[in-house]
Parts: structure tokens; sequence; C-alpha cells
């Protein structure tokens, strides 16, 4: 097999296809979703909606998620918070960190910035991978989270965990040469930007929209966030 | 005079038995011949016993084994992999082919013009048919029946055709001859090609790079002359003794690498200090080829020692793959702003349908909320 050829085809066509897909999905998403509307007031607003939605933004983004004793999450199953934790750190140091990657956004928006080494990464990826082993398998023997997993669940989590694998066993030269794993590695990313609009994952964008309407029905409510 | 043994030939030149001997190890070593597969192929013995090294085997071989004729053919190429294989002084190897191996043709190197040398090419092929190493260098073009590459009113494919025929193994250096290289590059006007890709009856042994490393040249028509087999290949058709491991993986600066020390131009303290040429672009980890071990100008540099990232000239489609100073992970193709407008443009359409049907459906049901 020429993975040679199969490598150009991941790295030129299918990406550019890919990332199309992935810029028309998620705009169809999001304009589906604005296209739901906001609910009216009924009731008088007892504070400020946008003061609601900074607060929730502010304290539910940035410091929240990192104090875990006022976390409900961490209270109730510290492993999906330490799991979750663990691999969504991960993932940002890799994606927007490590060296291979920034070269990536070099090249699509013509400027770069300063990257971690590659030890760190590797570290961060591997949390990354750890964390990623642990959700599935509190996914799989938990009895309530196995009954509601179908295999919309189980893909996302193998379409977000290849790229991955396939990326660290590449930095590390394990298993297949190098032009392999890196095809693999290419081509698990172009179904990953596919799948992303398709799919929950999409939670990157709308997690900041729930953000926004929990905020702003805090708000609302005059309640202390 | 092919029937002189490759060892009288050069006793008559001059070289002492001694550094007949040193030449035969020099060549062992060059051709990698740890492995005694090539060897045993050969009808040698498997396990040649206390007192039998490889280079005396090799020394047998040149012993007996009368000269091998080669035609060396040109198309669309440079002249760069002749250039290189003239310069190559290291284990009098290039010197060995040059010389001692009997150079029938060469477009460059023979001292005879036009029809006169035609003739010699054609004498050569009748008399040595089904014996003779072709070497071609260049591509093919084969668009509107191959008319952009045209010598003495005959096209390269009619060439190249005429000349595989009788010839014993084929060997196709340089990118251009193995992959179709330079001339292939986007968008390809002539429609070049590789000599595997046009003569598939004959074994061809692809040598790549820009120019081909002359000892990997010179090595396995060496190998050819010495064992009557071609060394093991790739599923590119390279021998792996020379394209078995990937630059990155023998490279000088692949400590730097893994530290994550990286030059981020070519005139910063990184790359003052040698840091690996990674973010510069070196295509190093995909790219088969010895240079980082035999190294060029016997054995002085190459490419990476001296600060330049790695091309990928060993590998087919080098020239689009992708920016030579861009990073190897940037993507080859970059959609342009109006690709990327017209994608958001459809998925706005798409969701503004979406809604308009979701509210025309709601409608009729609970009316205004």
């Amino acid at each position: 097999m020429n993975w040679n050829a199969v490598l150009q085809f991941a790295r030129g066509p299918f990406f550019y296809t890919a990332l199309l897909v992935f810029v028309a999905g998620m705009i169809y998403r999001l304009v589906t979703v604005i296209g739901l509307g906001w609910s009216k007031d009924r009731v008088p607003v007892k504070g400020s909606k946008a003061g609601g939605v900074v607060m929730s933004f502010l304290k539910g983004i940035l410091i929240w998620p990192f104090i875990p004793w006022v976390k409900n999450t961490f209270k109730r199953n510290p492993l999906i918070y330490i799991g979750g934790g663990l691999f969504h750190l991960g993932l940002f140091a890799v994606i927007f960190l490590g060296a291979a990657h920034m070269l990536v956004f070099k090249s699509l928006l013509g400027f770069g910035w300063a990257t971690l080494p590659l030890p760190i990464v590797d570290w961060l990826a591997a949390a990354g991978i750890v964390g990623m082993l642990i959700l599935l398998i509190n996914r799989i023997i938990h009895p309530v989270l196995k009954l509601i997993s179908g295999p919309a669940e189980y893909l996302a989590w193998l379409f977000v965990f290849l790229p991955m694998i396939t990326g660290y066993s590449l930095t590390h030269h394990l298993g297949p040469p190098y032009e392999v794993m890196y095809s693999l590695h290419m081509i698990s990313v172009d179904v990953l930007l596919i799948w992303i609009p398709l799919s929950r994952i999409s939670h990157f964008i709308f997690y900041f929209f729930s953000r926004a309407i929990h905020g702003q029905e805090f708000g609302k409510r005059g309640v202390k966030v | 005079m092919p029937e002189e043994t490759i060892a009288q030939s050069l006793k008559k030149k001059g070289v002492s038995r001694r550094d007949f001997l040193k030449l035969s190890g020099a060549l062992a070593a060059a051709m990698g011949l740890s492995n005694v597969l090539p060897v045993s192929a050969n009808g040698l013995p498997l396990n040649p016993g206390r007192g039998y090294s490889m280079n005396r085997i090799i020394a047998k071989a040149l012993e007996t084994k009368s000269r091998l004729p080669v035609i060396w053919l040109e198309f669309q190429d440079c002249a760069g992999c002749s250039e290189a294989i003239t310069r190559s002084n290291s284990p009098t190897l290039g010197n060995l082919v040059l010389n001692t191996l009997t150079i029938e043709y060469h477009e460059t190197l023979s001292a005879a013009a036009g029809f006169q040398v035609e003739q010699a090419k054609q004498d050569a092929m009748q008399k040595y048919a089904g014996q003779y190493i072709l070497v071609v260098e260049g591509s093919i073009p084969v668009a509107e029946d191959g008319i952009y590459c045209v010598i003495g009113g005959r096209t390269a494919i009619d060439i190249l055709t005429e000349a595989a025929a009788g010839a014993a193994a084929i060997i196709a250096t340089g990118n251009c001859a193995a992959y179709g290289g330079l001339p292939r590059a986007k968008p390809n006007p002539t429609d070049a090609k590789g000599v595997w890709e046009i003569i598939t009856d004959k074994p061809v042994v692809n040598i790549p790079g820009c120019p081909a490393i002359p000892e990997a040249t010179a090595g396995t028509i060496a190998h050819f002359a010495i064992f009557g087999t071609l060394p093991e290949l790739d599923n590119l058709h390279r021998p792996m003794t020379f394209y078995g491991v990937t630059v990155h993986d023998r490279c000088l600066r692949r400590p730097f690498y893994e530290a994550g020390k990286f030059a981020l131009s070519f005139d910063d303290q990184g790359a003052k200090n040698g840091y690996c040429l990674y973010k510069l672009g070196c295509k190093g980890p995909t790219t088969y080829n010895a240079c980082a071990s035999i190294r060029w100008e016997t054995g002085l540099s190459f490419p990476v020692q001296s600060g330049h990232p790695c091309l990928g000239c060993s590998q087919p489609d080098f020239w689009d793959g992708g920016g030579f100073y861009q990073g190897q992970s940037a993507p080859l193709e970059h959609p342009e702003a109006v690709a990327v407008g017209a994608a958001a443009a459809v998925g706005a359409a798409l969701g503004v349908g979406a809604t308009l049907i979701n509210q025309a459906k709601k409608k009729p049901k609970g009316g205004e909320k």
C-alpha cells in the first residue's frame, strides 16, 4: 500500500472537504439553534440579565471548574470530574500548544504562537488519553450511564480517541512507521471534523450558548450567582 | 570489453591487491551486506564459516564476474544525478561504476555525439542483449504521444521501451525517473511518469532523491554486478539498504526534536544552537533516504546538518507535498475565503430553511405562544 498517496489524500482533498463540511455544519447548527428563538419574559425581571450572563461566564467558565469543592459534579461523581477535567485539559493543551498543531493553525490563519516543549505536551496528551479511558470504563460499568448510552455516545468517544491515540503513537514512533500513523491520524481528524457538527461534540460552541442562557435566567430571577 | 573480469581491469589500472580487498570490504559495507540473503540467492554458502567474510565473498565475485555493461538514458532531467555520481569519490564506488563497469552509452558523458553515439548504443544493445543494466535519469512525458521529450526524432517512451526490452534490470535514478519528480509537479503539463509506471515487465529499482545519493545508485549497480540480483526492495521499489529508515530516524538533530527545542527562523538563537528544523518545514519524519547516514561529499554533511530542513526529495510527489518551509503538519490545501464563505452560506441557508420548516410545523398546533 502506498501510504505516501494516502497521506497526500488525507492532508489534501479530504482535509479540505472535511474543513468545509465542518464550517457548513456548524453554521447550520448555530442558525437552527438561534432560530429556536428566546422565550418571552412573562414576569418582571428581578435582576440584570446581562449581568447574569457576565457572571455566568466569568465564574462558570474561568473559576468554578477549577475549584473542585464548589462543583456538585465533584461531590457527586469525582471520577467524572477528574476524568473529564484531565481529558479537556490535555485536549486543549495538545490542540493549541503542540508544535505540530500550532503549525496547522499558522498555515490556515497566517499567524502562529509559542508552543509548549514536546515532553510537557506529551504528559498532557497522556493525561487526556488516560482521562478518556477512565470515562469510557465508567460509561461501560456505571448502570445508569450504560442505560442512556447509545451508539452516538460510543462513536463520539471513538472519533475523539482515535486522533489522540494515533497522534500520541505518531510522536513516539510506536507501532507502524511514521507516515502510516500520520495518515491514520489525519484520516481520523478529518472524520472527526465531519462528525463534530452532527454530534454532541458541537458543545465546544454550544457550551457557551448554554452558559449565556443559564446566566440570563439567573439574572432574570435575581439569583446571586 | 566486458569479458575481462572486474578484478583484472582494476589490476590493469594499477589497483594493488591490498586496495582491491579494501574496496571489496567497502563495497560490502556500502551495500549493507550484514544480511546474508543476497549472498545465498547466488548459491554462496548461507553460513560462510570461519575465515570467510563478506569482503572475501565480494572479492571472489569481483575476480570471477565479467564487467557489467550499463546504458544510461536521460529524459526530462537536469543531469544532476549524473553530476552527483561523477563526484562521488567515497569508497571508489562511483569510480568503480564509471570506470570499471562499462557505461556503453551516456548522453552527457559520452565523448561521441549525434548519429555516431546513437549507433554505438544500438550496437551495445544488440551485443549485450539481456545482460546490460539500464539506468534511467529523468521522467517520461506521455501527454500528446510523448512529444514533450524527443531525442534524435524519437520520443522518450519509444527510446525507453526499446532499451528496456533487452535490459537485465532497470535502475531509475533520481526522483524524476522514479516518481516523475519536478516535471510531474502540479499541473504536470507533460503528464510525466516514472519508469516503473511504463515498464512493468522488467525489474525496476527506484533510487529516488534530488539528486539520488550517488553511493545508493552506484551501490545498487555494484550489487547487481557482483551478485547478479537486485537488492531487497520496499513497496516503492527502493533498496531497503539505503531507504530502510527515515532521515528523521538517523538525524543528528533528533535529540532536539525529542526535547522540543526548535529553530523558529533561519537566523535565530535556536538555529545557531543547531536545534531541530521541524518547525521550519523539515520533512525528515516521512522521508526514507540515507542522507543522514551516508551523507554527501564523502560523508561531509547533508542538508539538515547544514541547517536546511529536509525537503523530502526521495518521496513520490514531494514538490506537491506542502510548502518546503511550512510545517509538515500543515494541510496541503488551504480553503480560500470564498470557499469558506460558500460553505458558511450553505450552512446558513440550510439552517434558515430548517428553522422556517420548524416554525411552520409549530404554528397550526399551538399558535402564538
